[in-house]
């Protein structure tokens, strides 16, 4: 009786840090994309890239950390699959752990393009899987235990000088074994960007991004039951940077929130943050 | 030492002769914007045997290539390469490299 008393104040204390896991895992960034939106950027056929990128979220005292690396292939000139491959450190006021995340699969397929001179107009679909592999047993958990879909849409122009981006996403979150399942996530994105000058082919090329990063998530249920103090809505202010040579590229960005309605008691979001290299070999 | 300069000389000698008696095209394309996507193009154009030097104007729309004599880049070939480096490919042009033929 003491062990079962013990697992289950174990697990409740699990259900705030798996909850905020899903903060993080939602973007997958191609070329010039936005930070945290997604865009409907592909990659050149056969052509590989590889993304290695830091993520880093701080919510009240949860704070959490993703090392990853994003391998991309470009199956056609419209089409792209790959996989996200993260590695997590999850701190929990004074509990820390880390270990491997939930391994994604991914795939893109830009269904409409518009070619002008100096510009380009598209749009593509976007669909994740994200696995139960990383650990959901470390306290805090650095594995959701779920397997969770995320299905996106996108559009996104780019010229020489100007770039604006709207997307939208849902997440539908599986159930782990314990009978947690976090409340489904819809997400909307408004973005634009600039190159204060415009660059030739082999010069370094930088351009800035403002974004407007909305969440809407459902409660969570537990074993049926709707967990009161948790969802809710966030909007998140972005300021970011591409900055690229050649087949190189950095991007980085910050989450500032701006409004946070959520439900029942919880710590609203900090920051977030995410770094990004990226080379197109 | 004498024998690999000379070497090296000659073989950069060869190789300006091939490219001055190949041929220069210009590829009008559209969705040219960023320098970065851009790579594609140039990787793709390179594993083409007999491509030399490429220049990439983004401004004008405009992929330059020289190529070595005895190569030559068809439209279909290019239509083609730049759908599957995600562009769109509208026409091209070609000129001799050899001295002032085509002016």
């Amino acid at each position: 009786m003491k062990n079962v008393n013990h697992q289950r104040f174990r697990f409740h204390r699990k259900i705030p840090a798996v909850i905020v896991l899903a903060g993080l895992v939602v973007g997958t960034v191609q070329a010039h994309d936005p930070i945290f939106g997604i865009g409907p950027h592909v990659l050149y056929k056969g052509g590989i890239e590889v993304a290695p990128e830091v993520h880093t979220g701080k919510k009240g005292s949860e704070r959490e950390t993703e090392l990853g690396l994003e391998l991309t292939y470009g199956l056609t000139g419209d089409w792209a699959a790959g996989i996200d491959l993260p590695y997590r450190f999850s701190k929990d006021g004074s509990e820390d752990a880390s270990g491997a995340g939930d391994v994604s699969l991914f795939t893109k397929y830009r269904f409409w393009r518009n070619d002008t001179l100096g510009a380009q107009e598209t749009a593509a679909i976007l669909a994740k899987v994200k696995f139960a592999s990383g650990d959901e047993n470390n306290t805090p958990p650095v594995g959701s235990g779920s397997t969770d879909a995320i299905l996106g849409l996108s559009y996104g122009y780019e010229s020489r000088k100007w770039y604006r981006w709207a997307s939208v996403r849902y997440r539908r979150n599986g159930e782990n074994d314990d009978g947690l399942r976090r409340g489904d996530r819809v997400l909307v994105d408004l973005v634009g960007g600039i190159r204060p000058k415009p660059t030739g082919y082999l010069e370094p090329d930088t351009v800035w991004l403002l974004e407007l990063n909305g969440e809407y998530g459902r409660r969570a249920e537990f074993r049926g039951s709707d967990l009161p103090s948790t969802g809710g809505k966030e909007l998140f202010l972005s300021p970011g940077i591409f900055w690229t040579k050649r087949n190189f590229a950095v991007k980085a960005g910050v989450q500032i929130p701006l409004v946070s309605k959520l439900h029942g008691r919880q710590d609203n979001s900090d920051y977030r943050t995410r770094l990004i290299l990226e080379w197109h070999l | 030492m004498n024998k690999r300069i000379a070497l090296v000389i000659m073989s950069m000698l060869w190789s300006a002769m091939t490219f001055a008696a190949g041929t220069e095209y210009r590829m009008r394309v559209d969705g040219l914007a960023c320098p970065y996507c851009a790579y594609g193009i140039e990787k793709k154009l390179k594993a083409i045997d007999g491509v030399g030097k490429i220049d990439v104007n983004l401004n004008e729309g405009l992929v330059i290539v020289d190529v070595a004599e005895g190569t030559r880049l068809t439209e279909p070939q290019m239509k083609k390469l730049f759908q599957d480096s995600g562009f769109t490919y509208r026409s091209m042009t070609e000129t001799p490299l050899d001295g002032d033929a085509g002016k």
